[in-house]
């Protein structure tokens, strides 16, 4: 029995249950290689880093992706435009208005229908209410991840009722399909504005409750400032987008910069600002930034949700659109601010009613390509903020 | 910089591998089975200069494009000869974008690998190889990145076949 | 001389377990005559380890109900609300669905540490909870090195913890179980340099003792208010308790967001609850400590009444010569031990309070903490303590 366990194991391996004279025990440490997931509360799905650490120093982490791997773009080549919509709830599943946007945005560019201004402004409302309950998300588990699980709830006490205003608008929780090809699927029920309106204020009222609570903590502050710092040129080099961006202090927001819908619109009103991060706890790029970045987006978005409010306007919701979509040939990228960071559609069509090609660039893949780089020389309960501030969701890592 | 700006700018500069550009165009009513093009246009780049093009790109202080968005590749059809590889260019400086499509024979699907230019690339590149059968020459860290280290065949090319069974699994 | 200097001469010569125990004593006068010497002994003892087992039990179900509900008003919801009245029996039902689990055992683990580790720090605890007095004059063990046995009985729990890490022959639970004793080790001193400023103004270690010697001021006359190097010592105290009972936000050694659940990721059923309940009986003993050794232990108003009006005496000389049980004393007991008992669990509630608030802290700031400031300001504090009781001696005389 030892003879075989021996000859499969690497050399300088300590055995444990040493009941047969020939294991050798070797007294040099070798680092301890340690499975970080797939089944682990911090990896916010079924994630795999392998760790090799030296007692409580990370000194090498090699993330391993594909538990969740769904098979989205091969998908996208054998269903019809219309029926893809709902594969792209299943992504990003805190974010699933979002995730309709750009894919109706990718199709919609190839279509060039118009989209009524009413859908538009219906769908800003969803996807910044999306916004705020994938934050909300981020930030709370970002929370447990660092210990305190009190702020967590706080936070699920918002979302929840975020996800009943979905559940008014189109019956579903969270995987919505509401935001469709050319517009909304239904007017919103008589009053969901009103209450929309009502959880802007509540939520308003309810916001500083996690600054005070966690943001500014002094534990949650002390771990992690200058934890994980990603500086400015290691932000651009690795394509981080979103709040990576932003918390490593680079002033970019698809919304503003290259606006879509009428979100420049918006901005010109002087509706919302885009919150970044100055280092006040520390260096700059780190995971207290980052949080920081989240949390002040939060009520960024409630601003342009009053905006989208107050510019309401009466008319249809979905654009004229033939039973059987067709789309012209050609081929769009189209990349939306999603709460984690761009997410791109790439779109090419050969004027039929399938795509020749689906092509999702998910934020959190490129978001998560530097944690090799900044793992190392970390703790193991650093890994574990780092990982969260990096704030992924494994189904859009993997597809 | 608009489209035709970039355009401009790459031929200034002498980009190296540039090949051609394509623009999005209505459909010519003599013609019965032209459709036309829509969506974006794109510049159309030698694959073995991607790298340098991108390089080039990068390094130009009015292209400024510092950011690799995407890199994905395309198996526009079972006839093809070619695979698309597409990159995806963003400047944040100046708030434009780039579209660059590199066209590859399936038969020797080989070129060199992106990640010295963009660190963005690696894992980008390591999907596109599983997923198209595309050798990266000189990336760092070769392997299989969604799909099993043992999985046969490259799932998003159009001639792929669905296997039967994956280690005693039925897959029908 | 100096207080200090007084504990050790009298301290030194006790060995732990020959301190008179007066209530049983009294109990063998009261009895002696009906049944043999020997029985009595045996029944006592059987009882007193009796009761101490279901009083641990007994704690740890409340507790662990207490900091449901505790965490549940905290989180804006409820806690337990469907097993009896707002949930009160849900810690039974818990108990029985622990009982009731599969005894698993991972097959590389050493069997014997692997079962043997639950046990030894659920019966270090059981014997650290027999210095706990339940009133003025009941009592498991009436002992003169009380504080020290209860610190040192409580940290023989890190064996247990550390043996379970080791026997486990998991990763995590070795990261655990390295994480509690370098913890441990490290707020050990403080805990114990804390605890040590009020054992020095009372100037013993006896837990009955030093709670009667709070009496006077009606009942207020806490150690609390006798020093001004008390206050800090009894923060310093309840920092160093957080980290030596793994409490949030020191709760390391099983940090589920990191280590999974630590040295008890392999644990399940009952023996898991093992663990579980020495969490919540250390919590219990070193709250107890607090309230004995800063919070005027029995001693309230309310008592110092009580006292006034029943008698304090729970023995006395009957009429002709033998001992007696003092049924009108049972009141003042009982308030006494209520009041204790209260005082405990207002500590722990406080400890749930912080758990469900704060973040948890990194490992090494751990252990900068515990020893770069914790153990420093705990030697000012006895210092400052010891010069201040010196100083009232030679004014006061």
């Amino acid at each position: 029995m030892a003879n075989e366990v021996t000859k499969t194991m690497p050399p300088n391996t300590r055995l444990l249950r040493t009941d047969a004279s020939e294991v050798t025990v070797d007294i040099r440490t070798p680092d301890l290689e340690i499975n970080f997931g797939p089944q682990h509360p911090a990896t916010h799905g079924v994630m795999r880093v392998l760790m090799r650490t030296d007692g409580e120093l990370v000194t090498g982490a090699q993330p391993h992706l594909g538990y969740l791997h769904r098979c989205a773009e091969k998908i996208g080549e054998n269903v019809e435009w219309l029926q893809y919509l709902p594969y792209t709830d299943r992504y990003d599943y805190l974010a699933s208005m979002n995730n309709n946007l750009g894919y109706s945005l990718a199709v919609e560019a190839l279509l060039g229908v118009e989209i009524p201004r009413r859908a538009t402004l219906i769908r800003i409302i969803c996807a910044e209410l999306n916004r705020i309950g994938s934050h909300l998300v981020a930030f709370g588990t970002y929370g447990l991840d660092i210990g305190a699980f009190t702020p967590f709830l706080y936070c699920f006490r918002e979302r929840e009722w975020m996800m009943s205003l979905f559940e008014k608008i189109c019956g579903a929780r969270l995987t919505y399909s509401y935001i469709r090809i050319g517009g909304v699927f239904n007017d919103a029920p008589p009053g969901w504005f009103e209450e929309v309106a009502r959880f802007c204020d509540v939520f308003e009222r309810k916001w500083p409750e996690y600054v005070d609570l966690l943001l500014v903590n002094q534990i949650y502050v002390k771990r992690t400032a200058n934890v994980g710092v990603i500086s400015r040129e290691m932000a651009l080099d690795f394509g981080l987008s979103g709040t990576m961006l932003r918390g490593s202090g680079i002033d970019w927001d698809l919304r503003r910069d290259m606006p879509y819908m009428c979100y420049g619109e918006i901005w010109r009103d002087g509706a919302y600002k885009i919150p970044l991060a100055k280092g006040e706890m520390g260096a700059l790029g780190d995971c207290w930034d980052r949080s920081w970045v989240r949390v002040m987006e939060m009520m960024e978005s409630i601003r342009i949700v009053r905006w989208c409010l107050d510019h309401m306007v009466d008319g249809p919701v979905i654009g004229e659109l033939p039973k059987s979509l067709k789309v012209p040939a050609g081929e769009a990228y189209v990349g939306i601010e999603n709460p984690r960071g761009e997410l791109g559609h790439y779109i090419v069509s050969d004027g039929g009613k399938v795509a020749v090609r689906t092509r999702v660039r998910g934020p959190s893949f490129s978001n998560l390509a530097v944690l090799e780089d900044i793992l190392p020389g970390s703790l193991v309960g650093d890994a574990v903020a780092i990982i969260g501030s990096t704030d992924i969701v494994v189904g859009e890592t993997d597809r | 910089m608009d489209f035709q700006g970039i355009l401009d700018r790459l031929t200034a500069i002498r980009a190296p591998g540039l090949v051609a550009s394509d623009e999005p165009r209505q459909a010519d009513p003599k013609d019965k089975k032209d459709k036309g093009r829509a969506g974006d246009p794109f510049v159309i780049v030698d694959a073995q200069q991607l790298a340098e093009f991108v390089r080039a790109c990068r390094d130009d202080d009015r292209l400024h494009f510092e950011q690799l968005v995407d890199l994905t590749a395309t198996d526009p059809s079972k006839d093809a000869a070619e695979l698309w590889i597409n990159v995806q260019l963003l400047s944040l400086k100046f708030r434009h974008r780039l579209a660059i499509k590199a066209l590859l024979p399936k038969t020797a699907a080989s070129l060199p690998s992106l990640v010295p230019v963009h660190r963005a690339s690696q894992w980008h590149e390591r999907e596109c190889a599983e997923m198209f059968g595309i050798r990266f020459v000189g990336h760092p860290d070769p392997r299989n990145i969604l799909l099993p280290d043992d999985w046969a065949g490259h799932p998003l090319r159009k001639d792929y076949e669905f296997p039967k069974e994956y280690h005693g699994i039925s897959c029908e | 001389m100096a207080p200090a200097l007084m504990l050790v001469q009298e301290a030194a010569p006790v060995a732990v377990g020959s301190g008179s125990n007066a209530f049983l004593e009294g109990l063998v006068a009261a009895l002696g005559e009906s049944l043999p010497l020997w029985a009595l002994w045996l029944g006592a003892a059987v009882t007193g380890v009796a009761i101490v087992i279901g009083l641990i039990s007994l704690i740890a179900m409340f507790s662990v109900w207490l900091e449901r509900k505790v965490a549940g008003h905290i989180q804006c919801r409820y806690g337990p609300m469907y097993v009896g009245w707002h949930g009160w029996l849900q810690s039974i039902a818990d108990g029985v669905k622990l009982l009731l689990k599969e005894d698993m055992i991972p097959r590389d683990a050493d069997r014997l540490l692997f079962m043997l580790a639950p046990a030894l720090v659920l019966s270090a605890i059981v014997a650290a909870m027999a210095a706990y007095p339940l009133a003025p004059g009941v009592f498991f063990a009436d002992l003169d090195l009380g504080v020290f046995f209860v610190i040192a009985m409580s940290s023989m729990t890190t064996i247990g913890v550390v043996m379970a890490g080791w026997a486990s022959n998991s990763k995590w639970t070795v990261f655990g179980a390295m994480r509690e004793a370098a913890q441990v080790v490290a707020y050990e001193i403080p805990l114990g340099v804390a605890l040590l400023v009020p054992v020095m103004v009372a100037g013993t270690l006896n837990l009955r003792e030093a709670s009667e010697l709070q009496s006077d001021w009606y009942g207020m006359g806490w150690f609390m208010f006798k020093n001004p190097f008390m206050l800090p010592a009894f923060v310093l105290y309840f920092i160093a308790a957080l980290a030596e009972t793994k409490r949030a936000p020191f709760d390391l050694p099983e940090a589920e967001s990191e280590l999974v659940a630590g040295f008890m990721t392999e644990y399940s059923g009952i023996r898991w609850s093992f663990f579980f309940m020495e969490e919540y009986a250390a919590m219990f003993l070193m709250s107890a400590l607090a309230a004995v050794f800063f919070l005027g232990g029995f001693e309230s108003p309310l008592t110092w009444a009580a006292g006034e009006f029943f008698g304090r005496e729970l023995f006395v000389a009957g009429v002709n010569g033998a001992t007696e049980l003092n049924l009108q004393a049972i009141p003042y007991h009982a308030v006494a031990g209520l009041t204790l008992l209260l005082k405990t669990f207002a500590g722990i509630f406080l400890m749930m309070w912080l758990r469900w608030t704060l973040p948890r802290v990194r490992v090494d700031q751990v252990m900068t903490m515990g020893y770069k400031y914790l153990t420093p300001l705990a030697l000012v504090c006895a210092l400052g303590a010891a010069l201040w009781e010196a100083g009232k001696q030679a004014l006061l005389g």
